[in-house]
């Protein structure tokens, strides 16, 4: 049998094991084993055993993973979301929909020293959640709102998502958390939007709140400017060269955990919540990396994503459609898995083939963009039903509310993400402007 | 039968303590290199001389902290699944996939413990060092073999109880 059938079949055991509940990580080691020992023999295999999880697991590169995943328990355990959602709420709660624009918003702020979407959601749904169900705001529009503000946390740099693709892909990390600026900005806008139209065709699902006196709005915004600063220090170091991203993760959870320590807001049950909540998710992320490791070292000996590669350029599609088609497929994908194993499964073969396209831009730059635009798709991938990861959170902490109704509650962002997709797809510079203005 | 899952029980307390004390320790390693990134970004800002071997360190404590953060990982459930192909099923037959993937993560653990011996070996045979500080490599394989063990140990308790929920 040639190495590009047993690259398929490979592929095929890996799904059959991922659809019988074997943990994903575990289906993609497994079948990357009985990959690798077939084309390689069992003593090649066993010698790359000695070291390979040992070599993976201490790469200076990977090591900003759970430095970034650190900061973001630190931020969340220390309650953080709290000033962030009431400096919005001063703002913005006396508006019809305002509670959900406020929680948008206050996500966004967030995102910005978090990389990760679960903790953006859950943290900010212990504040913002009890504050809408109190002013009689619908079930579906107070936990879809959370679980779609959860995805903010990637969308905003730094992003966890965007870290693992600039290291799969070799791009950049600097330059990937610049060019999901304006995205960032812009899906909060569209969130922003689509509350505006929803609240305007159901006004009773999201009354107005009480008004914020002067005082409280100025006193919000003195709450957030540690945040600021941070987001500022971090992102402007690591793209001024100051420090490399490990090192700029380690600088963000120092200032965090500082910042929490003055606020008297982290005490030593809460430190050890966030050291084991960093060990599982950090453990989660780097078991799924581990098995992509091994799965796209065995997919490499078959050749399989050369051969793709190369036919589909060959095809002679127009490179605008393939790139809609990767997004179509990304999505598809992420309705019923994981996003992170999603893109790292996908990524060796996908990656190559965009980069084979011609978009008119140069390489370097088509690189940058389709990061933002696997970014995009994954923060999608986490909300649409029927599997979306943020939407089960929500509904773990919001047990009054059934999970169809969050489902409900994400459909009138759908919409606002689905224009933006289009938007960031057909216009490249979008994305690239930031990038290029910083040079 | 009340007794052997007393034992159980017992066993999993046992594994719960000593998979968070992992952890912990784990997270007191990233914590230390939080701060000694801080230290050497400070020293080679102000007097332009960084911590001599620092991307070293966080090497080796990068590779530390994720093998003892994994046990805990998988006791508390944290490895995702794809759950949405079989919600049809009974709770009983979930359970034994459950188990069968438990099984398969126990092997795979295992085996890495067993390779990740003789890839220690290895290192302390040829006297592999790191290139700054020259810190010997086989050093830190004695703390993660151990921690790889434990992910095994862990993995089979875990297989162990699905069994157990497959069969009430």
């Amino acid at each position: 049998m040639s190495g590009l059938w047993i690259g398929v079949l490979g592929f095929a055991g890996l799904l059959v094991l991922m659809a019988l509940r074997v943990p994903i990580a575990v289906a993609m080691i497994v079948s990357a084993l009985v990959g690798y020992g077939w084309l390689a023999g069992l003593t090649p295999l066993l010698a790359h055993l000695k070291t390979a999880p040992y070599s993976l697991f201490s790469g200076y590169s990977l090591s900003v993973i759970p430095l970034f995943v650190l900061m973001g328990m630190f931020a969340s355990e220390a309650g953080m979301s709290a000033a962030l959602f009431r400096a919005a709420d001063a703002w913005l709660g006396h508006r019809k929909g305002g509670l959900a624009m406020a929680t948008i918003v206050g996500c966004a702020a967030f995102g910005a020293i978090c990389g990760s979407s679960v903790a953006t959601a859950a943290t900010m749904a212990q504040v913002a959640l009890p504050e809408m169900r109190r002013y009689g705001y619908s079930g579906a529009i107070s936990t879809g709102t959370l679980a779609v503000g959860g995805t903010l946390g990637i969308l905003v740099p730094p992003s966890v998502i965007l870290v693992v693709y600039g290291l799969i892909c070799e791009q950049n990390i600097a330059k990937l958390f610049a060019a999901a600026f304006i995205p960032g900005i812009l899906a909060t806008l569209g969130y922003l939007v689509a509350i505006a139209i929803y609240v305007r065709r159901n006004p009773s699902a999201a009354p107005a709140a009480a008004r914020s006196t002067p005082e409280q709005r100025r006193r919000g915004l003195i709450e957030i400017w540690p945040v600021v600063a941070i987001f500022v220090i971090v992102v402007g170091g690591l793209y001024a060269g100051i420090f490399t991203p490990t090192e700029g993760a380690a600088v963000g959870a120092f200032l965090t955990f500082i910042l929490a320590l003055m606020k008297r807001a982290l005490g030593w049950n809460r430190l050890k919540r966030a050291l084991i909540l960093t060990a599982e998710t950090s453990g989660m992320i780097f078991l799924i990396l581990l098995g992509a490791d091994l799965f796209n070292s065995f997919l490499a000996l078959s050749h399989l994503p050369d051969a793709l590669a190369s036919t589909i350029s060959g095809l002679d599609l127009p490179p605008y459609l393939v790139m809609l088609a990767i997004m179509a497929i990304y999505i598809v994908l992420g309705c019923v898995m994981d996003e992170l194993s999603m893109i790292l499964l996908t990524l060796p073969i996908l990656f190559p083939i965009v980069m084979g396209l011609d978009f008119g831009l140069p390489r370097a730059e088509v690189g940058i963009w389709f990061g933002i635009l696997v970014l995009t798709v994954v923060g999608i991938g986490l909300v649409a039903p029927p599997v979306g990861l943020n939407v089960y959170v929500i509904s773990g902490m919001a047990r009054d509310v059934p999970m169809s109704e969050t489902f409900r509650g994400v459909m009138p962002y759908l919409c606002a993400d689905a224009v933006r997709v289009f938007y960031l797809v057909a216009f490249p510079s979008v994305s690239l402007w930031l990038v290029r203005f910083l040079g | 039968m009340a007794e052997s899952s007393a034992d159980h029980s017992r066993l999993g307390r046992v594994l719960e303590q000593g998979s968070t004390a992992l952890a912990l320790a784990g997270g007191l390693v990233l914590t230390a290199l939080m701060l000694m990134s801080i230290a050497s970004i400070g020293g080679r800002w102000l007097f332009s001389k960084p911590l001599p071997g620092d991307f070293e360190m966080v090497e080796i404590g990068t590779g530390l902290a994720i093998f003892l953060f994994l046990p805990t990982c998988q006791l508390h459930g944290a490895n995702v699944i794809v759950d949405f192909f079989t919600t049809g099923l009974s709770r009983r037959g979930q359970s034994w996939l459950d188990a069968f993937g438990g099984l398969l993560y126990t092997l795979v653990a295992a085996l890495f413990a067993w390779r990740l011996v003789f890839g220690g070996l290895d290192y302390l045979r040829y006297g592999e060092k790191t290139m700054i500080l020259g810190l010997p490599l086989w050093w830190s394989f004695v703390l993660i073999i151990p921690a790889a063990a434990w992910l095994a140990l862990v993995t089979a308790y875990t297989t162990l109880r699905h069994v157990q929920a497959a069969q009430r």
